[in-house]
């Protein structure tokens, strides 16, 4: 399969009549999938190939259908997470140059202010079949179009090729071990390489997907249990959430699952060694992976072992960590496979970020004499404190530790004699009570001296990017 | 509790390796084994951090043992 089209195409000719995709509201067998995206494709063959159709939806069937159907007519689709602001809207659109803006009707007042003569505004509902020509993508083709949350800059378009998520997908599959028997659960936006990644792999195989809107804690449990599910896609802070309710009923719900896979966000030991008494006979797995380079390891906590990891790189794709321009065991993680993008939608940020094939994903990483990888967090993010080095992602593992704490980022402060010191943003859970002292002889007694912040701030939330991550840069 | 246990408790859960036995009041930064210039500024953090006060630049290099944090501390509230 060299195509996210062919992916469909193989599972509607293998099992018709197996259940695609269940929403809140309806569900799709591969045949009825099939029709509606070909009816779908019809309608776009108006536009020339490759043409970028920006897609505004929730987890729903229709947002299946207009990704497949966009796909499936040679064109790209352009994600547009729904959270997004009007003004990163109004950049996305400028920037990605689409031909059609489609959205449910519930999002359509977003779009419709969207001024430009040459952008046609469209709700899924107004979208007619016409005659339908084949005109199917080939593998070095973009498939979509997401652009990257902006953590720590503006955000960047990435075009992922189908040859890009044939060979990823090919990937999930065969570590975790995917098959049409499964029925997995997506409390996660499609918008997302996260969820995107799991459409595909249920589309790979011919499995049922059921799409959720939201992370809300009984209905993923009711799903599961009401679907007999099988696998279970989510990110940490969902997870420990489920975790954190202690009822026999919902460790007898997730008891059933084969699989729980999370992403690369801090996972908590604590959430990793309940989930695992659990699941008793399921395996739970978590990924490293960008955008622009999806799933680049895998890490299944099969024992208590580096149970930090994110695991070992996928087969076929190369990892190496730079520091000061020499190939060190800790560094900045470079990447090179077929997993990774060939550049980015605008030219400068392809100069800045790949070389020679090889993505500088920013990120700083540790790897173990066993090949093991460790995210030590971004290599922007530093904290330089009189010449020692320090990893935010350490000082908040260690708060977050801590009853009351619902989210916590450290960020460096300017001082007078240390050069930067760590200043605390926390975020705390709505019954807390936790006092700064608190958090601060707690941090005395967990960390070095150095690494004990000098100053802490409480806030009510973070500013935080059209996907939730938190933007630190700017906190600093 | 009173300020004096509050400035005692500040002192010993910033050098969790000293005996509350062995706290003075008098007792200098020289007579601490690991007060060094990192420990002084977790002293401090945690003293603003408990009574909500802000020292001086001043202030902070004046304080070299619980006495002078205890006076200082007066001096702010």
């Amino acid at each position: 399969m060299n195509t996210v089209a062919d992916f469909l195409n193989n599972s509607y000719r293998a099992h018709p009549d197996n259940i695609a995709i269940i929403d809140d509201n309806s569900k799709l067998s591969y045949s009825e999938l099939n029709q509606e995206v070909n009816n779908f494709s019809s309608f776009l063959n108006k536009f020339p190939k490759n043409s970028v159709i920006s897609l505004f939806f929730d987890n729903s069937c229709e947002f299946v259908i207009s990704y497949l159907g966009t796909i499936n007519s040679g064109c790209i689709a352009h994600l547009i997470p729904t959270g997004i602001s009007q003004k990163n809207l109004m950049e996305q659109i400028s920037s990605a140059r689409p031909k059609l803006v489609l959205s449910s009707e519930n999002h359509f007042p977003k779009i419709a202010k969207i001024e430009s003569k040459d952008i046609e505004k469209l709700r899924f509902s107004e979208v007619k079949k016409t005659s339908y020509k084949d005109r199917k993508p080939q593998p070095s083709d973009y498939a979509y179009l997401i652009y990257t949350s902006g953590t720590t800059s503006l955000p960047k378009g990435v075009p992922i090729t189908h040859s890009n998520c044939a060979f990823t997908t090919g990937n999930i599959v065969r570590t975790l071990h995917y098959s049409r028997d499964d029925i997995d659960v997506l409390p996660l936006p499609l918008s997302h390489s996260f969820g995107l990644g799991c459409l595909h792999t249920s589309l790979y195989v011919g499995s049922t997907l059921i799409i959720h809107k939201t992370t809300e804690i009984p209905q993923i449990l009711d799903s599961i249990k009401n679907y007999n599910a099988s696998t279970l896609a989510a990110v940490p802070s969902t997870l420990s959430k489920i975790v954190s309710n202690d009822s026999n009923d919902s460790s007898n719900t997730l008891s059933r699952l084969r699989l729980i896979i999370t992403n690369t966000t801090f996972f908590p030991p604590e959430t990793i060694h309940k989930l695992k008494k659990i699941l008793k006979k399921g395996k739970v797995a978590t990924y490293y992976g960008l955008t622009e380079a999806s799933r680049s390891t895998f890490m299944i906590f099969d024992n208590d072992n580096k149970i930090e990891s994110v695991g070992k790189p996928s087969d076929e794709i190369s990892l190496k960590l730079i520091s000061n321009n020499e190939e060190s065991t800790t560094g900045e993680i470079w990447i090179k496979g077929n997993n990774v993008i060939e550049k980015y939608w605008d030219e400068e940020h392809t100069k800045e970020n790949i070389d020679n094939k090889w993505l500088k994903t920013g990120d700083l990483g540790r790897i173990d004499n066993d090949g093991y990888l460790y995210i030590l967090g971004r290599v922007d993010d530093l904290i330089n404190i009189s010449g020692e080095k320090v990893y935010p992602q350490e000082i908040e593992r260690v708060v977050k530790v801590l009853s009351g704490i619902d989210d916590v980022v450290a960020i460096p402060m300017k001082h007078k004699v240390f050069g930067e010191v760590v200043k605390l943003f926390i975020k705390k859970t709505i019954e807390s009570d936790i006092s700064k002292t608190e958090i601060l002889t707690h941090c005395i007694k967990h960390l070095e001296r150095f690494k004990v912040p000098a100053k802490i701030e409480f806030v009510e939330d973070f500013p935080r990017t059209d996907y939730g991550k938190i933007k630190r840069f700017m906190l600093k | 509790m009173t300020l004096d246990d509050d400035v005692k408790k500040i002192f010993l859960e910033t050098f969790p390796a000293l005996p509350e036995s062995d706290f003075q009041w008098t007792k200098t930064q020289n007579d601490y084994e690991n007060w060094d210039s990192f420990a002084q500024l977790n002293l401090i953090t945690l003293t603003e951090a408990k009574f909500e006060i802000t020292f001086s630049d001043d202030e902070i290099t004046s304080i070299s043992s619980a006495k002078n944090l205890l006076d200082c501390i007066k001096s702010h509230i």
